[in-house]
């Protein structure tokens, strides 16, 4: 059972799994005695079965096993009852406690394991589990590790280790996919999401009224029609002994009249139901970015929104088509079918049958020939998918195609890819061309069938001719959506796919969010602290541990530290870009969970290594932070950071367009306007994270000018690998592997000889060997 | 080509772990090395490492070459240009221990594929019995390393992996061919 994935509960005995209870009593232990159990999945043979990490006081027990199910024995057996299920031991170990020094959980691929280190310095191996189990083994070795040194187990979170049971959803059994949200998509019921998604039709009510009343006509007088043009006709003003005999031009009245009618329905549904659409698919689209503004970095990070807002467009209208198009007409066409099929079985009842008899074997059928289309259609897509990335991949790197040397080769693969879609397409359009004459061949034999039938019928005056041909029209009209059903059912299954994505990033929680009651700051000191402040994007991975510091309002602070050792993650906490995992970052003393997003904001300006310009001028893109800028304020910051003199080159100046498919920028010029954006705000701190890494010494002397002049008065955080960058700085940090290990000003820091000395020494050495020396 | 080896040579060595410098035991399910290195001087030195990690370097093409054999702290000591240059005793444990590194479950026939809101419900049999997977995002989590491996990643980021697609029986291959 995967419910009993994770226990801990030292108050409640009987959290340790009914399973186990037996064999715990033939070995002698308590269950008041076990502090912990942690199933994992894998034994230590890499065998698929259930095995159990147990900790008493004095030692860990690693038990292995399967669990079976047996059935009560013979009759007492009550239909339904569930059979109970018993522990089949396949081993029992035993770690002494106060052997072990260390528990450790490893990271494999696709797996991980438990290791323990004991005191005599070998390892012993606890367990192995699959990735599935790895949040299990993380807290279990932490619970072991805290076991072995203070004799006691404390949750942090005691909550969040005994919710595992609701981590699965009741009904399948299977975990949630998001345990947040606690949906299982498996048993995820249809109904839900269209009451959810419906919604967003409330607010159209009456257009949705009008197009279905349309609709409703529309059907009726298509169920008219071919009574009036053919059995009416024949019967009743052709043939002599009708009741209209020779009133041609009263019936011709007629079906001009609900022809015409039935087109000023049809314009009527389209103009309503095209504003709605449009309506919808607008309301739609706002409410999916407006969720998807609000939510924080770490959703994006996540990979699965790559192509997000492509996807947000095609959910819209799938959505609305289904809601607009596929729903009514399937509605329409079912009543239809009904009304049309009780008519029949008025008319004639065995013609009836008769013709409906292959009714199913041709839905059936038109389905299966819809599945394959669809493999079919789906397989031409992804090649030709393939060949465009192809050929992007081998326009956008043509630079390196040709410095390699490789055009014949980008040309070959380019072919072999173009073939496989060329025979996809083939194939596809073979299919296409033999399966649907086919399809229309089995409908005109039931046409046939019938006109021999009914012919007969005819002649042997048990029918009329006006019924038989009305009667024809009629078996038509319950073929032809037909097509439409089969396609219906992939169309359904496609938006609710979209809708459950659409509520889903509706659902989605932001991680960093506002208090409600958050403290206004509008002008703070500039005063920062930092404290024993951890942090890891990914779970158990920690990318910050322990950093404490604390900046004096108007101070430089410089980061120095390797790639990747987590100096900008650093600024991205400070502006609440995430969410601290422990410890806390304070402005003038205050949390900054509890600063409004806007002074926050405001308030800390940030020049990082990636800089992003919108679409639009130069000068909106300057203004983006401070729009009420005056031209003269621009020019100011402009110069400020160095971007005056490039700017002033262009032929429209500020007025230059920058951003996709116009003037592209060097990655020092874009650098140079976001610094101008930062210093247009006017923050009281100020982050500059590697902003002059992607200059030339030139330009970076020039802009490290500028920015002396420019941190005076603020609280400045400045990132770099360059130390030369960093000459300006009163105090330094060295980050290292998310450590703070050293932390003072330059000289004492060179005087401690560690980290940052071997960095300076290396550095310096770099400069001697191009003949510079300091 | 040779041009670019000798040239390399000079600049970058790789420290081969050969069956002549290195003794490899088996403690405890733990991979334990012995390592002998010769000095500029001509002195050699002898370490022990009481745990070391193998990692494939071409983890499909060169399964049993390249191994690269590294400390508790993912440093690497050396590299293992080919398992089978080691007598069959070492060759077997290196393999043992690359079995359990990079332990995945083979999937041998997709009995079920159950779409569902963007999350596909898998119900297979592989080399370690009957199991249900769940992906999100079918598609993207269905990579094709080359013609015919397939690797099959889940919600946990368990890895599945399926040699050879074109083994599989036909309607399996058929319940996963869309995602391809």
């Amino acid at each position: 059972m995967l419910h009993e994935n994770w226990y801990f509960d030292p108050a409640k005995p009987d959290t340790v799994p009914a399973i186990l209870h037996d064999i715990l009593d033939k070995k002698g232990i308590l269950c008041d005695d076990i502090r912990l159990v942690c199933k994992t999945d894998i034994n230590r043979d890499l065998v698929r079965c259930d095995n159990y990490i147990l900790a008493t006081d004095e030692e860990i027990i690693l038990l292995s096993g399967s669990s079976s199910a047996v059935e009560n024995a013979g009759r007492n057996l009550l239909p339904g009852r569930r059979a109970r299920t018993q522990f089949q031991e396949l081993s029992w170990d035993v770690l002494p406690l106060q052997d072990i020094v260390e528990c450790k959980m490893e990271e494999q691929l696709s797996s991980g394991r438990i290791t323990a280190k004991m005191e005599s310095g070998v390892y012993e191996l606890v367990a192995n589990l699959s990735n599935t189990y790895k949040d299990d083994a993380y807290q279990a070795v932490k619970f072991l590790n805290q076991l072995k040194k203070e004799k006691k187990i404390t949750p942090a979170e005691e909550s969040k280790t005994k919710q595992r049971a609701d981590q699965f959803c009741p009904k399948c059994g299977n975990r949630y996919v998001d345990a947040e949200r606690k949906i299982c998509p498996k048993c995820l019921d249809r109904g839900k999401i269209l009451s959810r998604i419906g919604v967003f039709l409330g607010k159209y009510k009456l257009s949705i009224a009008a197009v279905a009343a349309t609709l409703i006509l529309s059907s009726a007088l298509g169920i008219i029609a071919p009574y009036v043009s053919s059995g009416f006709y024949y019967d009743e003003v052709l043939n002599d002994s009708g009741s209209f005999y020779g009133q041609l031009l009263l019936v011709l009245g007629i079906v001009i009249g609900t022809k015409l009618l039935n087109l000023v329905v049809g314009m009527i549904n389209s103009i309503v139901s095209s504003t709605v659409a449009a309506k919808l698919v607008y309301d739609l689209k706002t409410v999916i970015f407006n969720s998807i503004e609000r939510l924080s970095l770490s959703f994006f990070t996540n990979k699965q929104t790559g192509g997000l807002m492509t996807q947000v467009n095609r959910d819209a209208s799938t959505i609305y088509w289904f809601f607009c198009d596929g729903l009514p007409y399937f509605l329409i066409n079912i009543v239809q079918i009904l009304i049309i099929v009780v008519i029949m079985l008025i008319m004639n009842p065995l013609l009836t049958l008769l013709s409906l008899v292959t009714v199913p074997l041709v839905f059936v059928l038109i389905k299966k020939l819809f599945s394959h289309m669809d493999a079919l259609h789906s397989r031409r897509y992804n090649r030709s998918r393939r060949m465009n990335a192809i050929l992007n991949d081998a326009l956008s790197g043509i630079r390196v195609v040709k410095a390699f040397a490789k055009e014949k080769e980008e040309v070959s693969r380019f072919n072999r890819s173009s073939v496989a879609v060329a025979d996809a397409e083939r194939k596809s359009s073979r299919f296409s061309t033999v399966a649907f004459p086919g399809l229309n061949l089995l409908l005109y034999v039931s046409n046939i069938v019938i006109l021999g039938v009914g012919g007969w019928m005819v002649i042997d005056g048990k029918l009329s001719y006006g019924t038989l041909m009305t009667f024809i029209a009629y078996m038509n009209m319950v073929y032809s959506p037909m097509f439409f059903f089969a396609d219906m059912t992939y169309m359904a299954a496609d938006s609710m796919n979209a809708m459950n994505r659409l509520i889903e990033i509706m659902d989605a929680k932001a991680d960093v969010e506002e208090r409600p009651d958050a403290i206004r700051l509008p002008h703070p000191e500039g005063r920062v602290e930092f404290r024993d402040v951890e942090f890891s994007y990914e779970k158990n991975r920690k990318i910050i541990d322990g950093v404490s510091f604390e900046i004096e309002p108007g101070r430089v602070i410089g980061i120095v530290g390797h790639t990747g050792a987590g100096k900008s993650t650093l600024a991205n906490l400070l502006i609440r870009l995430y969410d601290t995992a422990a410890g806390g970052i304070y402005i003038d003393g205050i949390n900054v969970r509890d600063i409004a997003f806007e002074d926050l904001r405001k308030n800390i300006a940030i020049v990082s290594q990636e800089t992003y310009l919108f679409m639009g001028t130069i000068l909106d893109n300057i203004k983006y932070a401070n729009p009420d800028a005056t031209e003269e304020e621009v020019l100011r910051a402009s110069k400020a950071a160095g971007a005056h003199d490039f700017i002033i080159k262009l032929p429209d100046a500020y007025a230059t367009q920058i951003g996709v498919g116009y003037k592209d920028l060097s990655g020092g010029e874009r650098q140079r306007i976001s610094i101008a954006r930062a210093i247009l705000r006017n923050p009281k701190i100020l982050i500059l994270d590697e902003a002059t890494a992607a200059m030339d010494t030139q330009t970076e002397r020039k802009i490290q000018t500028a920015l002396e002049k420019l941190i005076v008065g603020r609280t400045t955080i400045m990132i770099a690998h360059r130390l030369s960058t960093l000459r300006d700085a009163d105090k330094l940090i060295v980050i290292e592997n998310g450590k703070m290990p050293e932390f003072g000003t330059h000289l004492e820091l060179l005087k401690k000889k560690g980290i940052y000395h071997k960095l300076y020494k290396l550095q310096l050495e770099a400069m001697k060997n191009i003949g510079i020396e300091e | 080509m040779s041009d670019t080896k000798t040239s390399l040579d000079s600049v970058v060595s790789i420290v081969y772990i050969t069956p002549e410098n290195a003794v490899f035991e088996e403690k405890n399910h733990f991979l334990t090395l012995q390592l002998t290195t010769t000095k500029e001087d001509g002195t050699s030195e002898t370490a022990n490492y009481d745990r070391v990690f193998l990692h494939r370097s071409f983890p499909y093409d060169h399964p049993e070459a390249y191994i690269s054999v590294q400390d508790g702290d993912k440093n690497e000591i050396g590299m293992i240009a080919e398992i089978g240059q080691f007598p069959d005793s070492t060759a077997s444990l290196l393999r043992g221990e690359l079995a359990r590194k990079y332990y995945s479950p083979v999937i041998t026939a997709i009995h079920s594929v159950k779409d569902r809101y963007g999350y596909a419900y898998l119900h297979v049999a592989t080399d370690s019995g009957e199991m249900d997977i769940t992906l999100r995002d079918a598609s993207r989590s269905m990579a094709r390393v080359d013609e015919r491996r397939v690797i099959i990643t889940d919600i946990d980021g368990n890895r599945y992996d399926i040699p050879d697609i074109t083994k599989l029986d036909r309607k399996s291959f058929r319940r996963i061919e869309l995602y391809l």
